[in-house]
């Protein structure tokens, strides 16, 4: 991987990390913690917001890839073993954001009755992208946050007349167990503190980067919450059944009538934001799979994309029942990736510098 | 082969030997105490009154020189040096000089005599600028240089002379401010056009290729101009100029895309004018190539984005036409670019009436036979004059729309959102020299931003772009408040 800036770690937070919570993400939160899904998503990224800090922290202690520091501390061997089971993680967690992906984009770019080929062509974009190196992925983001910046406070804009922001009280409707399920299944949206862990060593730490990047999570965050809120307000009860929410809020607008549906090209532009960090987990994926296959990145790079594509062509009819055994089935496998190996690395590596 | 030797008449042989052609002239004389010389020149691209004056008249006046250094003396002609290999010299009469060869100097004299026929220094046709200066490029390499050392009267102004082309022995000079250019990015200039080995230079463009990393690729890798101020205002930027001889268009590297949005006379009208033109640019740029495949998108799976009122005019509009959206548009797009083609080469007189014959009959009566929608007919006329306005990427532009077109005709918005971010993928990757295409926005080099899209007041602008990698980053000194 080549080198990443601070200020693209900080935009991937500020810009590409909310969209992949755009779309099924509220409802699935709304399902489980009703009104009280703020505090669900927040203790999600608390969690997470807790992996960044220590990665950061990592970084400013050592300017070493994972790789290097996993050698160094356990060996070769265990180094491949851990990004060989990384690789797998981020294979996952591509899976259903890109289901996801698949659904918002059939059941809302399209008018008519289309199918899975619509979608296909998006393999071959995250193949080319994975075959690119992390500079790319970083000017990506670079990219990502002007049109970020531009469509989603629009859409919010637009759903604000609609929202009844009293929805979401009293505060103390839902008891705190199922809030913190709601977080726990709901960790396989939380994939981005695990991403930045792969970043270490390919980005120069300079001073303040760690707040810098943690203001940036801290602004991605914010961005999350201000969507749920808006979606709850606006849909209240019957928001478990929105999905494609990102989709959903702003379609009430009254100019509508005069201007046509100019929503959707906002929501365009975030569809554009949203296939770059589709690709994301996909090329941390290959990453992963060639420092433990060691490889060019040509191969791993199709045959990630192809399985993918098989899976989608397979799970076609299945997204359902992919989500419940993502989310009610494997969250504690995902809640072990995002939240306690990075953080136990990260530990690890400092207490390690530390003793002499 | 052998070096030239004494004999006058041995040496005119060996490089007679070598300029078989008959437009080789030798031209034979005698000093005042009888030594043979002789000066061989091309014809028609030797000054022959030059030829008589600075050289066989100070000659035959005066007794034969007995050294190369005496006969350079001797001879009046300011541009002088010696060769001694008979290829050289041959090389040398090729590009227009006069070889003097002097009986007991185992040398020839290079004389610079050489006389061609240029067109005037006028103002560039795709240049054109409403304020500002006029002069532009001509296709004589040395003209071009004094036109940009008039502007650059620096003794840090460097030009590094090469010759490429095996047959043509085209003569490029490599231009750049010492100290400000990057080092590297000259040697890798310098590097590649040595390495070049092609039969001919017709063309600046030829070189371009040369000095490109992805020469298939559809956006260029090297920036254009013909005119001399700008060329001397971006190598003040940092970046290297290469002029080819017999091309009137120089080339600038590395070259950034946004540079193709900023034209010469932003520099001199108001910041907030200039930004204006820039943006509007850009849109006519991002129009060009979307608005025919948004109209088939929309047409084709989302209606809805379209205001009630304008959906019933185009859908009243587009009854009874036998096409596809998609292939409605595209075949439209496709006469658009036979029209341009043509009109380029046509005659000035036929041009009128092939434009009335596009433009009126053709696209009227096509409306009115039901074969086409005139909406179709707005869209592509909006898109096609939309691109003129960053004349430039025309040729980028015209493949991306179409590409766009079956995109959006195929797959729809979601096609060409992909399509979108696939370009966005490919240009952040590219870039020459060090420098990424897309700067300054990807990646974001803040600095830069002051002239980019958005043009900044010049006292704003004290620094030249830091994308360049100057050594000498000033350009503007501390100004009294």
């Amino acid at each position: 991987m080549e080198k990443l800036k601070v200020r693209q770690i900080c935009f991937y937070f500020m810009a590409m990390m909310p969209v992949a919570k755009l779309l099924v993400y509220p409802a699935a939160l709304a399902f489980r913690a009703k009104n009280c899904l703020l505090f669900s998503s927040l203790l999600n990224s608390l969690l997470e917001g807790a992996v960044v800090a220590l990665v950061m922290l990592l970084a400013k202690k050592t300017g070493k890839p994972l790789f290097v520091l996993l050698e160094q501390r356990a060996g070769k061997l265990w180094a491949k073993i851990a990004y060989g089971a990384f690789a797998l993680y981020f294979f996952a967690s591509a899976l259903l954001p890109l289901l996801e992906q698949k659904n918002f984009v059939l059941q809302v770019l399209y008018e008519n009755a289309s199918t899975l080929l619509s979608f296909a062509p998006f393999f071959l974009l995250s193949f080319y992208a994975c075959t690119k190196g992390a500079s790319s992925m970083g000017r990506i983001a670079d990219v990502a946050l002007p049109v970020f910046a531009l469509s989603f406070p629009v859409l919010i804009l637009l759903a604000l007349p609609h929202a009844d922001f009293a929805a979401l009280l009293p505060l103390s409707a839902v008891p705190a167990r199922e809030i913190a399920k709601g977080s726990l299944f709901s960790a396989n949206w939380y994939t981005d503190g695990a991403f930045l862990l792969f970043w270490l060593g390919h980005f120069e730490y300079e001073k303040g980067a760690a707040g810098k990047v943690l203001g940036a999570y801290a602004a991605g965050t914010f961005a999350v919450l201000l969507f749920l809120a808006v979606f709850y307000a606006v849909f209240a009860d019957i928001a478990l059944r929105q999905q494609n929410a990102v989709a959903q809020i702003a379609k009430y607008t009254t100019s509508f009538t005069s201007l046509g549906r100019v929503d959707y090209l906002f929501l365009f532009a975030l569809a554009l934001v949203m296939i770059f960090r589709m690709c994301i987990p996909v090329q941390m994926c290959v990453h992963c799979l060639r420092r433990t296959v060691g490889c060019k990145p040509l191969l791993p790079s199709a045959a990630v994309n192809l399985l993918l594509l098989a899976l989608t062509v397979f799970f076609n009819y299945s997204f359902l029942e992919v989500q419940t055994l993502f989310t009610q089935k494997l969250w504690s496998v995902f809640a072990l990736f995002a939240y306690l190996l990075p953080a136990a690395a990260a530990l690890l590596a400092l207490r390690r510098r530390r003793s002499p | 082969m052998n070096a030239l030797d004494r004999s006058c008449k041995e040496n005119e042989r060996r490089i007679k030997d070598i300029l078989t052609s008959e437009d080789i002239l030798v031209f034979r004389f005698q000093t005042a105490d009888g030594k043979a010389c002789a000066a061989i020149y091309a014809d028609g691209i030797t000054d022959k009154a030059l030829l008589g004056e600075q050289v066989a008249r100070p000659l035959s006046s005066q007794e034969a020189p007995a050294t190369a250094e005496e006969a350079a003396t001797a001879l009046r002609a300011p541009e002088c040096k010696q060769v001694t290999d008979p290829q050289k010299a041959a090389e040398e009469i090729l590009a227009g000089n006069t070889a003097v060869l002097i009986d007991g100097i185992p040398a020839a004299l290079i004389a610079g005599l050489k006389k061609m026929s240029t067109r005037a220094i006028m103002e560039p046709p795709g240049s054109v600028a409403v304020k500002g200066p006029r002069e532009g490029f001509i296709e004589d390499v040395k003209t071009n240089m004094s036109l940009v050392r008039n502007r650059l009267r620096t003794p840090k102004l460097q030009f590094k002379m090469l010759t490429a082309g095996r047959q043509s022995r085209t003569a490029v000079a490599v231009g750049y401010l010492e100290g400000i250019a990057d080092e590297k990015t000259v040697k890798s200039i310098l590097g590649r056009i040595a390495a070049i080995d092609i039969d001919g230079i017709p063309d600046s463009s030829y070189v371009a290729k040369f000095l490109s990393r992805r020469p298939a690729s559809l956006f260029r890798s090297a920036g254009t101009t013909e005119k001399p101020d700008v060329l001397a205002a971006r190598m003040l930027e940092g970046r290297v100029a290469v002029l080819v001889d017999g091309s009137p268009i120089a080339l600038t590297l590395p070259y950034l895309l946004v540079e193709d949005l900023q034209g010469a006379q932003d520099y001199f009208a108001s910041p907030l004018r200039a930004t204006l033109s820039r943006v509007l640019r850009f849109c006519g740029v991002l129009l060009s190539v979307l608005l025919p495949a948004f109209y088939v998108a929309a047409q084709l799976f989302k209606l809805q984005i379209l205001p009630l009122s304008f959906l019933l005019t185009i859908s009243g509009n587009v009854q009874g036409i036998p096409l596809s959206p998609g292939l409605e548009l595209f075949f439209l797009l496709l006469v658009l670019e036979i029209l341009v083609e043509a009109s380029v080469r046509m005659p000035k007189y036929v041009a009128l009436a092939l434009s009335v014959i596009g433009a009126l009959i053709l696209g009227d009566t096509a409306v009115k036979a039901g074969l086409v929608s005139s909406s179709a007919i707005i869209i592509m006329a909006i898109s096609g004059i939309a691109a003129y306005t960053v004349p430039d990427l025309v040729g980028t532009t015209s493949v991306l729309r179409i590409v766009f077109v079956v995109a959006a005709g195929s797959i729809g918005t979601f096609g060409v959102t992909l399509l979108i971010a696939l370009l966005l993928y490919y240009l952040t990757a590219a870039g020459d020299y060090g420098v990424p295409l897309l700067a300054p926005f990807a990646p974001l080099v803040g600095r830069d931003l002051k002239d980019s899209l958005f043009k900044a007041p010049l006292g704003d602008l004290g620094k030249r772009p830091a994308v360049f990698h100057t050594k000498n980053e000033t350009r503007l000194g501390k100004r009294e408040k």
